[in-house]
């Protein structure tokens, strides 16, 4: 780049005023479309290189010079292919100089753009430039770091440091427009070659003016440098290291497995650990610069008093952050030697950090004080990442060195003070307080979770039980105290909704903590509870118990989670800590967590009395019961029994005697007489709740789902229900009583599925039929009287019928979705029964969308079930209804547009078509699916019935249905598509036999779905026209028609050619390749949809390149792109066959002919 | 006091009641309610609790099915609402006029010409195109609480 002539001098002068004028203009807001052209145009010219550099060098206007850097940066990126090499490393050398020389200039960000510039420039380039050329910049900035040439430019340097990591760090990184793995590459090099290098520079830098600092007694500006040095360390131990550690996995320790990852501890997300690997083990560790920063940070609070300082400042903050990094420290970094060296580590860390948290009691009152929390809240984050990084056992001996005591203990003893200081201030504003109980709890939680089911559990050593047992005391006084303070601020039940689920993450932290000391825990959760029952007692009808009642509440739902686990899905075991606490407790109704249950279950039966329910037991308290109740009888209730003899053959006796408490628990409640009689109470729990809480859905909701749904889960809590008088009584109210029909009527659906499916739990299938029946009787006969009303037409639409209707239909589709194979022909028959009440409620209903979609919904999920199951004639019989059920349908929505004047009704109807259609679609991919599985005894081809054109036919009704506004709701879409793909990959004989408008029709949605945006769509439509394209290549190959006309194009009725349709796709595919922009997940589908459309049209294609190359008209593309075109048929041994290998030749083919 | 007047109203009308007693935590989203003497299409139901240990109330969200303005209530869910009887009927079209009103033949024979089209511009233009084409065309009347209004419009295919 020569020097600019005098013209050009005028003309870079003019781009400058230019440039400064719009920046100006922006900023004062004057015509700012004009001046972002201005801007634009500058970043988009080609080589604006001199002009850029022109504008840094002389420009007054400081967004000016920022404007250019931006510029720079723009037009390097673009063009770096074209640059040649000698212009590459000028521009980096030039931002580099550049920031160097302006080190004292006041605009900060100037600097700081121009060297991240010169960091993205130095990125790009990475895998061109040669080791001399990097070691060149690099000289340059290490001498900058040094400090030879002053303060500021120091500075400059770590900062031009700081920008490069952050540049080849992944997560921070700028796009460039590469692929992922050109980033990979970088990572990969900077982390093994220089990443180190860059730690030391950092580090020596801050050494160097740590003495100036600590010696001033004034700010001095040897600060900033210390704090940039610092923030680049933090930096560099935030990097991911890969490529360092993974060599040595193999040679895991014992004391390094403890290291958890986080995907076990369920909140370890927030505390990453820093694995370096033992390469780093010199300077991170063995250098004693750990001494050197706690030796600052504690000089640097001394200051806290002096100008200049204070404890929020950014020095103090950087140093604080480092050293908290520094506790998650972990892996192959130590020695193997037991863990002395990691133990070693941590007691330096924790020593230099204990003034932080440590006494408690008076950091929490400074802080009440009006101190910053700052530090302390780092405290507490620095003991959650030791806790992160050892077991409770060594993190507990740690501070024994140089405190009396543990530091469990101090654990404790801190959240208490921070527990005490939540329960003075009571506000709903988040305080300091709130964040350090949320971290402290955290680290109880990283202590107590059970990282590893093989491996050894996380005890607390004694002192940390009653560390655990205090605390845990504590937090229940803390929990009830904050209900009955929040019962004088009444009803803000949003604020409480919101915070329902916060509360259950933290009801399990504080489980934790109370199974860590469950000897204590147990028993005062049940003195808790029988205080406040006796209360109750006492103060019936005398004074108005809310808040006792929210201390029930409260109670409750702590004493749900310390007793029992969530389960979900699975069967929950017996928290570890009450099977082998209580190991000495053989008698079973002495067993604290007997006697606690007992205690709840008799209180939670007083609710069946019509006069205490009024009185005591409220929705809301209910509420709490029934969940008590149901996360209870998960794990105790009918227990199966299946306790495997000891694999662990050490510790005998031990064991033994575990297995015997465990078997006293669980048998107490197990099948015998006492778990029959919490069974039936918990039945008729459920009973009053359904009956006796008219219009709480909540409660109700939590019974049906919760409670009910979980009982009929075990299998032999079933065996038990039918043989209960108040089961049958709830089968029998469910059936006759109008009480249930007043349920919300998804609740009602529930209770049939749950119903049906406790059926299944009789002894003989004969049985569970009969059972059904009787249960699912009334729906038959209430829908038959109904529609065969000869006034049904005209009371059809009253209210009330309506009502009956829906709930009819809601249970019908809670009864079919139970289906079960065992009762899977009383469930048949339901529907069979129901078929013609069905299509005539269909007929009536017609303007009433609801309706409709109850009906559809229960046809698919009857459908569902049964249709695997069905012999030839019955299918026959379903399909010939689901047809019918369609063109009913179809008949009353085609051509159909709803006048509503009001928008939202207008697209509510949009919605409520949208979920119809879909259920449609449902309906025939579970028709479809009857090929896939099957499990009659016959095939169904001796009726006659063919299930792909069935399908089609089903297809053709509803396609006419689905509008593309109706395609723009993302799961309708992807219904369709994988339908339509399914039945083309499955049956492309069927496709070729359909007339030419159907077939047009599909073709049309195939071609809609090929330009559709989500790839997914776009893949399973690539997949149907691959399947199409080949079986017509693979027909005609061996002589038979294949498409026939389809493919080879017809005359239309005005005597126009037109052209085959596979011939149209090889177009608009080759179309889609070339020239549009498309994710490169689909290559491989598009590949394999590609060869096959180009065998069957040779001629096509060669055309098709042809037209393409003479488009072209700048000669070196013309052959790039001839030799692209020629190698994606020719090379790699490519055949005319359509085998896997083929497929996967033309595959790798494509990619390549990608790079192009 | 407005909903027991109005019980009195529906209960005075002869023949079918325009209005049905509900229990509130029966209705459903994409149901019918009366709120302010208004029949609605309810689009969003939500409970909450008067009180911490009170009883359930539900919060409807309706659209007035006629006018299209958006109406809301609260109601213990245990309580009755009214739910309006909203019927249609399906009618032929047998001719627009200038103004607008259109002529249906009923099923008695008779026609019924008390009906006007919506006015939107484009709408009507489609409808009037549609008809001139001689497409045969049924239009859904929407009648509830003593008022009526053309819902919705049916293409079945051309005149033969």
């Amino acid at each position: 780049m020569q020097g600019p002539g005098s013209n050009g001098l005028a003309q870079l002068q003019a781009t400058m005023h230019a440039v400064e004028l719009a920046c100006t203009s922006i900023q004062m807001h004057i015509n700012p479309a004009a001046a972002e052209a201005t801007l634009l145009s500058l970043r988009s010219t080609p080589q604006p290189y001199q002009a850029c550099q022109f504008i840094l060098e002389n420009s007054q206007v400081p967004i000016a010079r920022f404007q250019a850097a931006a510029a720079i940066r723009d037009a390097a990126i673009r063009e770096w292919g074209f640059l040649i090499a000698d212009d590459k490393r000028s521009l980096i050398s030039f931002c580099l100089c550049f920031v160097m020389q302006h080190a004292s200039s006041p605009e900060g960000y100037v600097l700081a753009k121009v060297s991240s510039v010169a960091a993205q420039l130095m990125k790009r380039g990475w895998l061109d430039f040669t080791a001399v050329e990097k070691e060149a910049f690099f000289n340059q900035v290490n001498q900058a770091i040094l400090g030879i040439h002053g303060i500021d430019v120091q500075f400059i340097g770590v900062n031009f440091l700081e920008s490069l990591v952050s540049e080849f760090s992944p997560s921070t990184s700028s796009a460039m427009g590469l692929p992922r793995e050109f980033h990979e590459q970088c990572w990969r090099s900077l982390e093994i070659d220089f990443l180190k290098t860059f730690y030391t520079w950092a580090r020596n830098a801050a050494i160097s003016v740590t003495n100036r600092i600590i010696e001033s007694n004034s700010e001095v500006p040897e600060v900033k440098v210390c704090n940039a040095a610092l923030r680049l360390m933090l930096q560099i131990l935030n990097w991911d290291f890969r490529y360092n550690s993974n060599s040595t996995k193999s040679s895991i320790n014992v004391f390094s497995a403890v290291a958890r990852h986080d995907t076990d501890s369920p909140r370890g997300s927030e505390c990453t650990l820093v694995q370096p690997g033992p390469a780093w083990r010199d300077v991170l560790i063995s250098s004693g610069h750990i001494g050197w920063l706690l030796s600052l940070y504690a000089a640097l609070r001394q200051k806290f008093s002096c100008e200049g300082y204070w404890i929020d400042c950014p020095i103090a903050v950087s140093a604080r952050k480092l050293i908290l990094q520094f506790c998650s420290l972990t892996g192959t970094i130590f020695l193997s030697d037991n863990g002395k060296m990691h133990e070693h580590h941590l007691l330096q860390l924790l020593s230099g950090m204990i003034d932080w948290i440590d006494p408690p009691d008076t950091v929490s009152k400074s802080i009440e004080c009006g101190k910053s929390e700052s530090e302390m809240l780092d405290g507490c984050r620095a003991l959650l990442a030791i806790a992160n990084v050892t077991t409770p056992f060594v993190f507990d001996q740690l501070l024994k060195s140089i405190r009396p005591f543990g530091a469990l203990t101090l654990l404790s003893t801190l959240m208490c003070e921070v527990i005490k200081a939540l329960m003075m201030s009571n506000t709903e504003e988040e305080t300091w307080s709130w964040v350090a109980r949320d971290i402290l709890l955290d680290t109880w939680t990283a202590l107590l979770v059970p990282f590893d089911s093989s491996g050894g559990k996380s005890m607390l050593p004694p002192e940390g039980v009653n560390a655990a047992g205090n605390l845990f005391a504590l937090i229940v006084e803390s929990e009830l105290k904050a209900v009955s303070s929040a019962l004088t601020d009444d009803d803000d039940d949003d604020y409480l909704h919101t915070s329902i689920s916060a509360m259950d993450e933290r009801l399990s932290s504080y489980a934790l903590i109370a199974r860590g000391a469950i000897h204590v825990a147990i028993p005062l959760l049940t003195r808790l509870f029988s205080e406040r029952f006796v209360r109750l007692d006492q103060g019936r009808g005398v004074i108005y118990p809310t808040e006792i009642l929210e201390e029930v509440y409260s109670l409750l739902l702590i004493a749900g989670h310390v007793v029992a686990d969530e389960g979900e899905g699975e069967t929950p075991l017996v928290p570890y800590a009450i099977q082998t606490y209580f190991a000495d407790n053989i008698e079973a109704d002495k067993h604290p967590v007997i006697v606690l249950s007992s205690s709840i279950i008799r209180f939670a039966e007083k609710s069946l009395d019509a006069e205490l329910r009024a009185l005591v037991f409220s929705p809301r308290l209910m509420e709490a019961v029934v969940w008590f109740l149901a996360r209870w009888s998960h794990t105790y209730l009918m227990h199966p029994e299946e306790i495997k003899e000891g694999n662990s053959a050490h510790d005998q006796d031990h064991q033994l005697r575990l297995l015997q408490t465990r078997k006293g628990l669980l048998n107490f409640f197990g099948e015998g007489i006492q778990g029959r009689l919490v069974l039936d109470i918990i039945v008729r729990i459920s009973i009053t709740t359904l009956m006796s809480y008219p219009g709480e859905k909540n409660l109700q909701a939590l019974t049906c789902y919760r409670l009910l749904h979980a009982l009929v889960q075990h299998k032999h809590i079933c065996v038990h229900l039918f043989s209960l008088d108040s089961w049958r009584n709830l089968a029998h109210a469910f059936a006759n009583e109008k009480s249930l029909l007043l349920l919300n009527t998804a609740h009602q659906r529930s209770l049939a599925q749950t119903l049906v499916h406790s059926a299944s739990g009789l002894m003989n299938s004969d049985a569970s039929n009969l059972c059904i029946r009787d249960l699912v009787g009334h729906m038959v006969t209430c829908l038959g009287e109904l529609s065969g009303k000869d006034d049904f037409k005209i009371v059809a639409q009253q209210p009330d019928i309506i009502l009956m209707v829906s709930c009819m239909l809601e249970r019908l589709r809670g009864a079919a979705s139970a289906s079960e194979p065992r009762t899977q022909k009383a469930i048949y028959e339901l529907g069979l029964s129901v078929m013609n009440p069905v299509l005539v409620l269909l007929e009536v209903y017609k303007h009433e969308s609801a309706v409709v979609y109850l009906l559809l919904k229960f046809v698919v999920a009857w459908v569902n079930g049964q249709i695997a199951f069905l012999e030839a004639g019955e299918t026959a019989v379903v399909v010939d209804f689901c047809m019918r059920l369609l063109q009913l349908y179809s008949s009353h929505n085609i051509g159909k547009i709803s006048l509503s004047l009001s928008s939202s009704l207008l697209s509510e109807a949009k919605t409520e078509k949208y979920k119809d259609l879909r259920a449609l679609l449902q309906l025939l991919s579970s028709l479809c699916s009857k090929d896939l599985i099957d499990f009659s005894s016959d095939s169904i081809e001796t009726q006659g019935t063919d299930i792909s054109q069935v399908v089609y036919f089903g297809l053709h009704i509803v396609t006419p249905l689905i509008s593309l506004d109706l395609l723009k709701y993302p799961k309708l879409c992807h219904d369709f598509f994988s339908l339509l793909s399914h039945l083309l990959e499955v049956y492309p004989d069927t496709v070729a036999q359909l007339n030419s408008e159907a077939f047009a029709h599909i073709l049309g949605t195939l071609d809609f779905g090929l330009h559709h945006q989500d790839t997914e769509v776009v893949d399973m439509c690539l997949r149907a026209l691959k399947a199409l394209a080949s079986y017509h290549y693979n027909e005609t190959g061996s002589g038979r028609t294949g498409l026939g006309l389809h493919a080879s194009g017809i005359m239309d009725p005005g005597g126009n050619f037109q052209e085959g349709i596979l011939s149209r796709f090889l177009h608009s595919l080759l179309q889609l390749l070339l020239f549009e922009d498309y994710s490169p997940d689909l290559v491989s589908s598009a590949a394999d949809a590609l060869l096959p459309l180009i065998l069957c049209e040779q001629g096509l294609y060669q055309r098709l390149g042809k037209e393409l190359l003479e488009r072209q008209t700048n000669p070196t593309l013309k052959s790039r792109l001839a030799n692209a075109l020629e190698s994606l048929t020719s090379t790699n041994q490519l055949s005319s066959t359509l085998d896997r290998i083929n497929y996967q030749r033309f595959r790798k083919n494509l990619i390549w002919y990608r790079r192009f | 006091m407005s909903d027991e007047e109005h019980h009195f109203e529906s209960k005075g009308d002869a023949g079918a009641s325009k209005t049905y007693p509900q229990q509130a935590g029966t209705i459903r989203k994409n149901g019918y309610i009366v709120i302010k003497n208004r029949p609605c299409k309810v689009v969003e139901v939500s409970t909450s609790k008067t009180g911490k240990h009170g009883h359930a109330k539900c919060h409807f969200v309706g659209i007035d099915i006629f006018n299209g303005k958006k109406l809301e209530d609260i109601v213990p869910s245990s309580h009755n609402c009214d739910v309006p009887h909203v019927s249609r009927t399906d009618y032929q079209l047998i001719d627009i006029s200038e103004d607008g009103f259109v002529s249906l033949l009923m099923d008695n024979g008779d026609t019924k010409d008390d009906l006007r089209l919506p006015t939107d511009d484009n709408l009507l233009g489609q409808i009037k195109d549609a008809f001139g084409e001689g497409k045969d065309l049924v239009l859904s009347v929407m009648s509830a609480m003593g008022e009526e209004q053309i819902c919705a419009l049916k293409d079945i295919g051309p005149k033969n």
